[in-house]
């Protein structure tokens, strides 16, 4: 059965949640939303039901933290529980039944963000903690993660600084840059420290889109297979190389390719269907795959 | 000093938990707030807020700077709240988590400042509401009590005490019909209204009985005629004023 980080609400019923849930965490700009806007139609491919989710979409508080963020006058602690009142709604009303009816559900950010951004806002981590303890444990949790000077271009070249993610509301009378600096570094210190105590899946969110995709495919993959747990093993650095090179093939030939085709497996699955536990990718594995990645770029 | 479940700085307490484990704002308070902080409570039909407007004119008659909040005021939460009712949208955990973010905004905003700022702040309804309906819609106690870890611990909380029937009797003299969450029709508790707001009442009067020793609340017997009552409010109010130092006064 299902678990809770600890309580559960008046009604919660965590018996028949038979979907899955993984979680996309990461900083600002780790890419997050690229990789759910491909890892949907992948799942979808395969036959899944997907359901995606993310902060402030909530029909209750959406549209009031929006507003209220406007203002630049949302104390910490009523922004903190803004967010748990989106989150919550969220999970009773969309992610549970959803998980009821056998969806995966793909939640870009979960409640580590939240505790992340509490904490380093000077909150007690208990108190934060408290509050998500009726939060359901993901079956996966995946961290993109860039440092700070990895960031940086990527905010420059995209949409500029912006208040909150410099946290301005926390390191006021400096520029925006400077600002954004320090509360982005606490940020990812407080997601590294994180990441050990809620178990989660690191990646190194600076290599290309498409690596990152491929390597959540991957794991993704062995979620749905019920074996969560289990990483690929490589006889060496040589055939891991090979591997990530030829999921990196898969991938591109992915973006490149508009409709579902059957026989294209990612090695993951494919390996599955050899039913050997421990995944030792071979070439044997590639071959087909890469004659028709080939073949379809062309 | 450690009291039994607060922290006192000063006049003003803050709620720590029994258990360490459990949270407590690293809060920017000092000792020695020179505000103060008066509560009342009660079901609806208790008299709680006649109580507090003439507390409230009475402090002003007397130079003190006064200021008042109510529940469900915040300006930035409100419409979320007003939606969330509207819609039958809310659920005992987004009902209680919105109630918390509004008390937020006005803890932060106004609260908390103007205590540090030397004022007398009345509240009509605080933490103790929340507790109360919360629990009352099957929220865990510990849990209610946790997230209004943030709260200043007033000076004085009234509770005036009434019994269910008295308190029914004066609303529906008063005015036509319940609200939905208000008679608890979220509940399923009955179909009926008025049989509803009953028996959620009833469990939120069971609920004030438990906190009276919790708390300390201090209880006044709301069938007593309102100047009986606002007699002895106003005494227990002045002996905290005449102890506290540095209140602001009108210029």
């Amino acid at each position: 059965m299902r678990q809770t980080y600890g309580k559960t609400l008046p009604g919660m019923k965590l018996s028949d949640l038979a979907g899955k849930l993984i979680v996309v965490e990461g900083t600002d700009c780790a890419g997050r939303t690229t990789q759910i806007n491909m890892l949907r139609p992948w799942l979808e491919e395969q036959g899944h039901a997907v359901l995606d989710t993310g902060m402030t979409r909530s029909t209750l508080a959406g549209e009031g933290i929006r507003r209220a963020k406007e203002t630049n006058n949302l104390g910490r602690v009523t922004q903190s529980l803004f967010y748990a009142t989106d989150f919550v709604d969220r999970l009773e009303n969309e992610v549970m039944p959803a998980l009821r009816a056998g969806f995966i559900v793909l939640t870009d950010r979960y409640i580590y963000s939240l505790m992340a951004r509490a904490s380093v806002r000077g909150m007690e981590p208990a108190w934060i903690r408290g509050i998500y303890s009726a939060a359901l444990v993901p079956d996966a949790v995946f961290y993109l993660r860039l440092d700070v000077e990895q960031l940086i271009p990527r905010v420059i070249f995209s949409r500029g600084f912006d208040y909150w993610e410099s946290g301005m509301d926390v390191f006021p009378g400096q520029d925006m840059y400077e600002s954004f600096r320090a509360y982005q570094s606490a940020l990812l210190a407080e997601f590294d420290r994180l990441s050990v105590e809620f178990n989660f899946e690191t990646i190194d969110a600076s290599a290309d889109a498409k690596v990152v995709f491929a390597q959540l495919q991957a794991k993704i993959q062995r979620v749905l297979d019920g074996d969560a747990h289990r990483e690929p093993s490589f006889a060496d650095e040589a055939s891991r190389r090979e591997y990530l090179r030829q999921a990196f093939d898969y991938a591109a030939a992915a973006s490149l390719r508009r409709s579902p085709d059957p026989s294209f497996q990612h090695p993951v699955a494919s390996s599955s269907a050899h039913g050997s536990r421990a995944f030792q990718p071979t070439a044997a594995h590639f071959s087909s795959m890469n004659a028709r990645a080939t073949f379809d770029r062309k | 000093m450690n009291t039994g479940n607060g922290m006192r700085l000063g006049p003003f307490e803050v709620f720590l938990p029994p258990e360490l484990s459990s949270p407590r704002l690293r809060h920017p308070a000092e000792p020695g707030f020179p505000g103060r902080l008066f509560v009342v409570e009660g079901i609806d039909g208790s008299g709680k807020s006649t109580q507090l407007s003439l507390l409230h004119k009475w402090l002003e008659s007397k130079g003190y700077g006064v200021v008042f909040s109510t529940w469900n005021s915040s300006e930035l939460v409100k419409d979320t709240t007003k939606l969330g009712k509207k819609k039958k949208m809310l659920t005992p955990a987004t009902f209680s988590l919105i109630h918390a973010t509004d008390f937020a905004d006005r803890v932060e905003r106004n609260i908390l400042p103007l205590l540090k700022a030397g004022a007398v702040v009345l509240c009509d309804r605080y933490i103790y509401t929340a507790f109360a309906r919360d629990v009352a819609r099957c929220m865990d106690r510990r849990w209610v009590r946790d997230l209004y870890g943030f709260a200043a611990r007033p000076a004085v909380a009234f509770y005036f005490r009434v019994p269910l029937e008295t308190a029914i009797g004066r609303l529906t003299t008063a005015r036509d019909g319940f609200k939905f969450y208000e008679a608890g029709l979220d509940l399923g508790l009955s179909d009926d209204p008025t049989e509803s707001f009953r028996l959620f009442q009833g469990r939120i009067l069971d609920e004030y009985e438990k906190m009276i020793p919790e708390f300390g609340l201090t209880v006044i017997d709301a069938t007593l005629p309102v100047e009986t009552q606002q007699a002895q409010v106003r005494q227990i109010v002045q002996t905290h004023l005449d102890r506290a130092r540095n209140l602001r006064v009108r210029p």
